[in-house]
């Protein structure tokens, strides 16, 4: 236990710089209990993982179900608010709207084209699990065959009474993090204007 | 050995061209009045972003002609268990450089890990060819390098830095891999033909072996992202982060309770 700790607290001194430079967290992400998290990611993990390992289901349906599954589990607008930051006040009030339909569709393509790929993939529960302020931490053990099996650990938050997704941490490498890098770079490269992550979104998206 | 000391000999070299980048093309730092772009320019810690696109397209090229078809054609040529069975050897391979900087870093039950995974692979594991250590003794790999070291001793990463074929680092870790290279008996044992050959092979399989690694992680940032060089960069920094922090897959086996795994 005191490992357990210790590299949480660890963790934490890490996370201060970028911290700091976070804009407040979505008021809609509040605590919540580590059971009830995990029994949410072993529900839908399994349901996941049912869908991408049904040989029945042509891919394109399959990349479909996955899809549906994602917008019913992870908490899309909490992570489109985080992912554009200091830039969303920057936005004008229809930038914002057009921003967080193609954050949506981005989002679930590029994850539901990922998972889609993954036949054969089990998961079993990890041992760590760990409670913030706003969240939960799930670590699970994803295994492919062929593959070395890896660590993705999950983030959930109780939004409105519901516990959501809210980030996904493969090998210590958080989703939400690094699209917010990424997005962040899209727009200083293109003189700081919003509008220049959103033409890269939609050429990215085929519109 | 040829490949091993030319490693060797060029890590330091590059440490003043990064200098040299330096009063060639810096980002520029935004106004201090922009506090928040200005704690995020910190973050990022790439003042030499100019310089490190450019060794990325640099990088970029040679991956496409080169690296990436090479480790597409070993993953299609050779099965599974044989490319296991290449990755067991070269982390066999790897011991005294895992094993000096587990030392260094006052870990002596990781130090002990190793140790014992050599002594089990080596000679039950058919000179490291199975990994018999975590396949049948639950004691399963990890890696450790002298940036790592460093970083456990409070040695700051320095700026990012983009390396052609070695891929992202920064001025410490690019250090610590010189140090690492000098640490490798194999840079030091022999010399003739023979051990060339050796040397030779265990740095282009090191190079084949890691980008295979990376086939589908890299493929997928380079068709999903926006901006594959600033998603590298974070994805990078985050998988260090947690490198240094040892929250590998042996620390998570290690939190497990006995008889679960």
């Amino acid at each position: 236990m005191i490992r357990v700790s210790r590299r949480i607290l660890g963790g934490l001194v890490l996370l201060a710089p970028a911290a700091a430079v976070l804009p407040a967290i979505p008021p809609a992400w509040a605590q919540i209990d580590t059971n009830r998290a995990s029994a949410f990611i072993q529900a839908s993990g399994t349901e996941l993982v049912g869908v991408i390992n049904n040989p029945g289901i042509p891919a394109d349906q399959r990349r479909q179900k996955v899809a549906d599954i994602l917008r019913r589990s992870v908490d899309i607008e909490g992570v489109a608010r985080f992912v554009i930051g200091r830039f969303w006040r920057q936005a004008s009030a229809q930038e914002q709207q057009e921003f967080l339909t193609l954050f949506e569709e981005s989002l679930v393509r590029n994850l539901a084209g990922r998972f889609g790929e993954y036949q054969g993939v089990r998961f079993e529960m990890g041992r760590s699990q760990s409670r913030t302020d706003d969240d939960a931490l799930v670590s699970t053990i994803v295994t492919r065959p062929g593959t070395a099996a890896f660590n993705l650990d999950w983030r959930v938050s109780d939004v409105n009474g519901a516990p959501r997704i809210v980030d996904l941490i493969a090998e210590g490498t958080s989703l939400r993090l690094t699209t917010r890098s990424e997005y962040s770079s899209v727009i200083q490269r293109g003189g700081g204007q919003v509008s220049s992550l959103i033409t890269a979104l939609k050429r990215q998206l085929g519109r | 050995m040829r490949i091993v000391k030319l490693a060797s000999f060029l890590a330091p070299k590059l440490l003043p061209l990064a200098a040299l980048a330096l009063l060639a093309g810096c980002a520029t730092p935004p106004p201090a009045s922009d506090a928040e772009a200005l704690a995020e320019f910190r973050a990022t810690n790439d003042p030499l972003e100019p310089f490190n696109r450019a060794m990325y397209a640099t990088h970029t090229v040679i991956d496409t002609v080169a690296l990436r078809p090479v480790a597409q054609g070993y993953r299609a040529v050779l099965p599974q268990p044989v490319r296991t069975g290449v990755r067991n050897m070269l982390q066999n391979i790897r011991t005294p450089i895992v094993l000096v900087n587990d030392m260094l870093q006052g870990q002596p039950r990781r130090a002990g890990d190793t140790l014992g995974r050599f002594v089990l692979n080596t000679t039950i594991g058919l000179g490291g060819l199975f990994d018999v250590a975590n396949d049948h003794f639950g004691v399963p790999y990890h890696n450790e390098d002298f940036g790592q070291t460093l970083a456990s001793w409070g040695v700051g990463s320095g700026p990012y830095l983009f390396i052609p074929v070695l891929g992202p680092s920064n001025a410490r870790d690019l250090t610590g891999f010189g140090v690492d290279v000098a640490t490798q008996p194999l840079t030091w044992f022999g010399q003739g033909l023979a051990v060339d050959i050796i040397a030779g092979s265990v740095a282009g399989l090191t190079v084949v072996d890691l980008r295979e690694s990376y086939l589908d992680t890299l493929d997928e940032v380079t068709r999903t992202s926006l901006d594959p060089y600033a998603t590298i960069r974070s994805a990078s920094r985050q998988s260090r982060a947690a490198a240094i922090q040892n929250n590998d897959a042996a620390a998570r086996a290690a939190l497990r309770p006995a008889g679960s795994r």
